[in-house]
């Protein structure tokens, strides 16, 4: 039995990981960088360690520093979250030779999938359809433009070892090929210390679809239906959500049974993705497998009732699977808006500041998953999620009708939030009728920066702000000739006050 | 009694303070009441409806709100400052030089153009890499580079001078 476990992460999913183990009588133990001291995670646990500077690798990411940790405070496990350590095959190989319980897969399977190429070859070999390409890294450069000219651009450039749209380009023209590589691999380098890029044909317009699987050390394994999660922007997710709007009972039933077999084929235990592409003729092909926690799992947890973090202290500890497949029902429908400390209109540029104001939504249908509050510092070292809304409701209608109401309660300063974008995603019509594909925002969204989307929307407020500006400035006036710079920290817009 | 004008999303309103509870806005007349309740956060009553707003940002002319999930960048001038502050645009288009800003906080990679050498608008002239990617800043105008303001592998804010075009 798991009795103390280290959350190696931070931010909403390490504070979303302390609750599950609050709920089930486990102490949850914290570590915080130099810039993390008064962060969320922090404040939520029953102890917290100092970890080391506020760059991640001499934090977050250091790995050996945690197993010390782990080892010293008698934790008997080490929950990864997402990002960090979470798919890293030498640091769950450490803590298997520690005799650390690493809540996840085997460092084994987690380098099979790790390694895009070696996935790729997996699934073809268990008869998963892959994504036309290569099985193997980029050799030369005159290879590369013989398979890409063979498959028929446009084609994609992928990291190896990639993720997060790291390391990734598209290819239209032969000419940008060359440049391309050097750049993708300079990039994935970067990101990921290896510089292996490798060629798969661009589909048209495709719908991203993933399958959550739940599979325990003893063989059984099960599937939580999908998510669609199209709605990127340069292949960040945005808005996710549960069941996908538009896939077919049939087909349902073909892509989850691919992603048990692809999970099979890598002798997996612990909660995983499987990520699809469909294409516009409804055929799909594996992109990858997240060998992990995914942001989007509160929407899978939504519509089948099941707590997925739960689901893997109880995997990890041993216990067999209790959730049977013919148990499982899709009991509602269920989104998620991911909340960024980002200026839309400056071209998503990440927005830093202190949280000075912050006031979440609630009622009916809404959960929000967070990891800030009052006083965090969003700080340029990390990813500028802030928090997550997810709604649920009897149907798709309710659910997007709960987050549009939802989104207008969630109030915040101190940063430049997405908020207000989502007013427009929400309420589009390719959005509301589900026919959306992964461009969609490329497409349709960003062509209307800076600031044209918000003459699409519905204004009810546009008065009301003027108003308002007007009577500060008014009463301003009247006080002294003064100038209120209320936030010190906040890096926003600093030109305006020199 | 004072008139204002208040830009929002390139609109500009027309609004007369006429009492201490009652405004003009575009010929239309409101009542209004404001509560603030905290530094970033008022009450306000138009008419019949009460809006809460978070508020951030206030330097005498520019505030940014929060109501009901819609954000607003608003620029408040009396008539006056309004007059002025068109005379001075027109003055800096004539001068024509373009300073070319940081548009997030990150490092910078590799500045591709030196002083002195020509640009397009659009062209890039900076790599910056922020959050692990790399971005490209192109040129806002065309040009020469008169001076670059950053050099290689320093870190620079959101809103920093980068570089300039004349």
């Amino acid at each position: 039995m798991i009795k103390k476990i280290l959350i190696a992460n931070r931010g909403e999913i390490a504070v979303r990981v302390a609750k599950a183990c609050r709920e089930m009588g486990i102490i949850s133990v914290a570590l915080y960088s130099d810039a993390d001291r008064n962060s969320l995670h922090v404040r939520v646990m029953d102890e917290a360690y100092h970890i080391g500077a506020s760059v991640a690798a001499e934090s977050y990411l250091d790995g050996d520093k945690i197993i010390a940790l782990a080892k010293k405070i008698s934790a008997d496990a080490i929950h990864p979250g997402y990002g960090f350590l979470s798919e890293n095959s030498n640091f769950i190989k450490k803590c298997e030779d520690a005799k650390i319980i690493f809540i996840g897969p085997s460092s084994k399977s987690v380098k099979m999938m790790g390694d895009k190429t070696t996935a790729r070859t997996i699934m073809k070999n268990h008869n998963v359809p892959i994504v036309p390409g290569t099985t193997e890294g980029i050799k030369s450069y005159e290879d590369a433009e013989k398979i890409s000219l063979e498959i028929g651009l446009p084609i994609m450039l992928k990291a190896s070892a990639g993720g997060g749209g790291k390391g990734m380009r598209r290819i239209d023209k032969i000419e940008d090929l060359q440049k391309a590589i050097s750049s993708a691999q300079n990039e994935a380098r970067k990101a990921f210390g290896n510089d292996t890029v490798y060629i798969e044909k661009f589909v048209e317009n495709p719908k991203h679809i993933e399958v959550q699987i739940l599979a325990d050390k003893h063989g059984n394994y099960i599937h939580l239906f999908e998510r669609d999660c199209s709605i990127q922007r340069r292949h960040q997710k945005v808005v996710e959500e549960a069941p996908a709007p538009t896939l077919t009972k049939e087909l349902r039933a073909k892509v989850t049974e691919a992603a048990v077999n692809a999970a099979k084929a890598c002798d997996y235990y612990n909660a995983g993705t499987i990520e699809f592409l469909f294409d516009q003729k409804e055929s799909f092909y594996f992109l990858e497998m997240n060998t992990r926690l995914q942001v989007e799992h509160p929407v899978t947890e939504a519509i089948t009732g099941v707590d997925l973090v739960k689901e893997q202290i109880k995997i990890a500890q041993g216990d067999v699977l209790t959730i049977k497949q013919e148990d499982l029902k899709i009991i509602g429908h269920a989104i998620e808006c991911r909340i960024y400390a980002e200026d839309v209109d400056s071209n998503f540029a990440p927005s830093t500041g202190k949280i000075l104001h912050h006031s979440l939504p609630s009622g009916p249908g809404v959960r929000v998953d967070c990891g800030i509050d009052i006083l965090s510092n969003i700080s340029v070292y990390y990813d500028p999620m802030l928090a997550k809304v997810i709604t649920f409701g009897k149907n798709r209608e309710e659910a997007i009708s709960r987050m549009i109401r939802a989104l207008g309660e969630y109030q915040i300063a101190g940063v430049t939030t997405n908020i207000h974008s989502f007013q427009w995603i929400l309420n589009h019509p390719e959005f509301t009728n589900g026919s959306f594909d992964n461009n969609f925002l490329d497409r349709e969204f960003i062509p209307l920066l800076p600031g044209k989307w918000k003459k699409e929307l519905d204004d009810k407020y546009e008065h009301v702000a003027a108003i308002l500006s007007a009577l500060l400035k008014n009463k301003d006036s009247k006080t002294t000739a003064f100038k209120r710079e209320l936030n010190h920290d906040n890096q926003w817009g600093k030109e305006n006050y020199d | 009694m004072t008139d204002y004008i208040v830009s929002i999303n390139d609109n500009k309103h027309l609004l007369k303070i006429l009492s201490n509870n009652s405004i003009e806005l575009n010929d239309d007349n409101y009542e209004v009441e404001l509560s603030q309740l905290s530094n970033f956060s008022y009450l306000l009553k138009v008419n019949n409806r009460v809006y809460q707003i978070t508020t951030e940002k206030f330097d005498g002319q520019n505030y940014t709100f929060t109501i009901g999930g819609f954000s607003y960048n608003t620029t408040v001038r009396t008539s006056l400052e309004e007059k002025a502050n068109e005379y001075l645009q027109n003055k800096a288009k004539e001068n024509g030089t373009e300073i070319i800003k940081s548009p997030m906080p990150g490092l910078i990679v590799k500045i591709l153009k030196q002083v002195g050498d020509n640009v397009k608008t659009g062209e890039p002239i900076i790599l910056l890499e922020a959050m692990k990617m790399e971005n490209e800043i192109r040129a806002s105008a065309t040009g020469i580079i008169k001076s670059i303001s950053t050099k290689e592998n320093s870190s620079v804010e959101k809103g920093e001078a980068l570089l300039e075009i004349g």
